[in-house]
């Protein structure tokens, strides 16, 4: 069993100072718009991520008009307890501590305490664009294999030194051969790992999300997902080498692993064209859903699972459903949020699961 | 910070412009240059004056020095077909403080990074691939960070003497991936030098 049990907010979003305890394994969060719910669930992930769920900078999230920030949790994981701080200085600097211990790399906490968050926004993994398809397959895979998020660092760190000096070669009109040639093994040595990777876990993640779409939307409705590289069909080596004149025109990089995504199409049609808003939904939870799966497969114990405003978003009968399986059916922490106490009450009630309710 | 005298502010506003200086400690430093006796504080700023108008790059390794050609450089005891590559001057005297080199070294001035406008012909990289060719060097060893810049630069020279019959290492890394050398301690840093490690190896081991 992996969960919080207390935890400490200290100039965190709109927390000042704030302490709260978590006596059960499913924890309802409610409160009107605007009190903090997503705040809160958000701290839990960033204790597990180094991060924040939702703002880029660390400079968001410190409370408006103070300096500096601090998150402090207390644990419980495999029977043992354990402690997580996170202090962001005036000077914006972050460091983060587990077990009392600083981490020389945050790279090396991602994993350790597995969570996942589903959020209204989320709808985006469905109708926008590939990046945040590729956010949430990196966040996963930095969870599950150990070394990824090192290599996508490094790949993303040379990706921009390769576009900068494509970009001053362009300007200047004079290319060092030589540093692309260098530039771009040093992208090939981690491109194409990153892609053996991504190809191991697509070809089991792929029909796990689809099974999950006939259980959550009660049908089948020939949803079809596909892993889509550039590097199906040539090595990261061949596509830079292909695409050297047209990287040079255009000055950046235009084939690799950062153009993989996953395709989702329904009977045959882009799913996001054809797909009903439940269609959108059910597939949103099937793909969270099966992350959470494989996470909870691959750790061998239940990740955090962060549900906010859940119930604005799924009918009575399919919340009903899902809360069963996820609180029922497993055995992992719950927070879940919701503006309406009575709503969340009674969904527990209905589950028959001892409940704590938090109210904002 | 209102201050009384106009050339105590400006003596002030001189000292915090140095890194890590903030008013405070500046304001406190230029008091304690107040209490010392006038011939003093002369002195003071006439070795200061002194020493960035005096001292010069070493033509041959581009470290600093009193003269044209460093005293490292000068000695004669040392292994002159050996030359050690590092990033700026600091790493220079972090190595030597070590005491286990006896070698030459280069000071490139900077590692490659097109992102931050640093291409190879902004750095010390043609001289060195002259003075390799020139004094026949035996091993060129690389002390640089180990990060990814710093890996761009060791292959990129390796690219350039690929063609000289020089052998070529990099300290051991014993300094996490990621480190910075500056701040490794000298036993490290020592027995990563002792440690070194040829260039081909280290990248598939790692
Ligand atoms: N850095 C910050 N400093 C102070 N308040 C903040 C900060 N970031 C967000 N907030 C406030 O937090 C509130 C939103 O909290 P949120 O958790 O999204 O509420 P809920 O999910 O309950 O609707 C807003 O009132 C917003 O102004
Ligand atoms: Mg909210
Ligand atoms: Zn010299």
């Amino acid at each position: 069993m992996f969960g919080f049990r207390h935890i400490v907010l200290t100039q965190f979003r709109n927390y000042l100072y704030q302490s709260f305890s978590f006596t059960e394994r499913i924890v309802g969060i409610s409160g009107e718009n605007g009190s903090g719910k997503t705040n809160l669930l958000d701290a839990v992930y960033y204790l597990c991520f180094t991060r924040s769920y939702f703002s880029r900078t660390d400079a968001q999230n410190v409370h408006h008009g103070q300096q500096g920030m601090r998150l402090e949790a207390q644990l419980l994981k495999n029977d043992e307890a354990g402690k997580l701080v996170c202090i962001v200085r005036e000077n914006n600097k972050k460091e983060f501590y587990a077990n009392d211990e600083e981490y020389k790399k945050f790279s090396d906490h991602i994993g350790l305490y597995p969570a996942v968050m589903i959020a209204p926004d989320d709808t985006e993994l469905i109708t926008g664009g590939s990046e945040d398809r590729r956010k949430m397959i990196d966040t996963l895979l930095s969870q599950i294999y150990p070394g990824y998020l090192q290599q996508l660092i490094a790949y993303n760190k040379i990706l921009q030194q390769r576009n900068s000096l494509l970009k001053a070669a362009a300007e200047h009109k004079r290319l060092d051969t030589s540093l692309l040639e260098i530039l771009d093994m040093q992208l090939c040595e981690r491109g194409d790992v990153i892609y053996q990777w991504r190809k191991t876990f697509a070809a089991e993640f792929i029909p796990l999300v689809q099974q999950q779409y006939i259980s959550i939307a009660g049908k089948d409705d020939q949803v079809q997902l596909t892993y889509d590289s550039q590097l199906h069909n040539a090595s990261m080596a061949e596509l830079l080498q292909q695409n050297r004149q047209r990287d040079m025109y255009l000055a950046r990089t235009g084939a690799g692993i950062h153009k993989d995504d996953i395709d989702m199409h329904m009977n045959g049609l882009v799913f996001k064209n054809i797909a009903s808003q439940g269609q959108r939904k059910s597939l949103l939870f099937a793909l969270k859903l099966s992350e959470f799966l494989t996470l909870k497969q691959q750790k061998g114990f239940t990740p955090v699972l962060l549900l906010d405003d859940v119930f604005e978003k799924l009918d009575a009968g399919r919340m009903h459903n899902l809360l069963h399986r996820v609180c029922v059916e497993e055995q992992g922490q719950v927070f879940i949020t919701d503006t309406h106490n009575e709503r969340l009450e009674k969904a527990f009630i209905d589950l028959a699961v001892p409940y704590q309710l938090v109210q904002l | 910070m209102q201050l009384p005298s106009s050339l105590l502010e400006s003596a002030v506003n001189e000292f915090s412009k140095l890194p890590g200086i903030g008013k405070k400690t500046a304001l406190r430093l230029v008091l304690h240059l107040l209490k010392q006796e006038v011939g003093e504080v002369q002195q003071f700023g006439d070795i200061i004056t002194r020493m960035r108008r005096d001292i010069q790059f070493c033509q041959r390794c581009f470290n600093i020095s009193d003269a044209k050609i460093c005293s490292i450089c000068a000695n004669r005891l040392r292994n002159q077909r050996q030359i050690c590559v590092v990033e700026n001057i600091r790493d220079v005297i972090a190595l030597e403080t070590t005491q286990q080199f006896s070698g030459t070294y280069h000071v490139l001035g900077g590692i490659i990074s097109p992102l931050d406008g640093i291409g190879p012909d902004q750095l010390n990289i043609e001289s060195l691939v002259h003075r390799i060719g020139e004094e026949q060097t035996e091993e060129l060893i690389f002390a640089l960070n180990p990060n990814i810049q710093g890996d761009t630069t060791i292959y990129y020279i390796q690219k350039k003497i690929k063609h000289l019959p020089c052998k070529v290492t990099t300290i051991a890394r014993g300094i996490a991936f990621g480190g910075e050398l500056e701040y490794a301690d000298e036993l490290t840093l020592g027995r990563s030098l002792a440690n070194r490690l040829p260039v081909d190896s280290y990248i598939s081991n790692r």
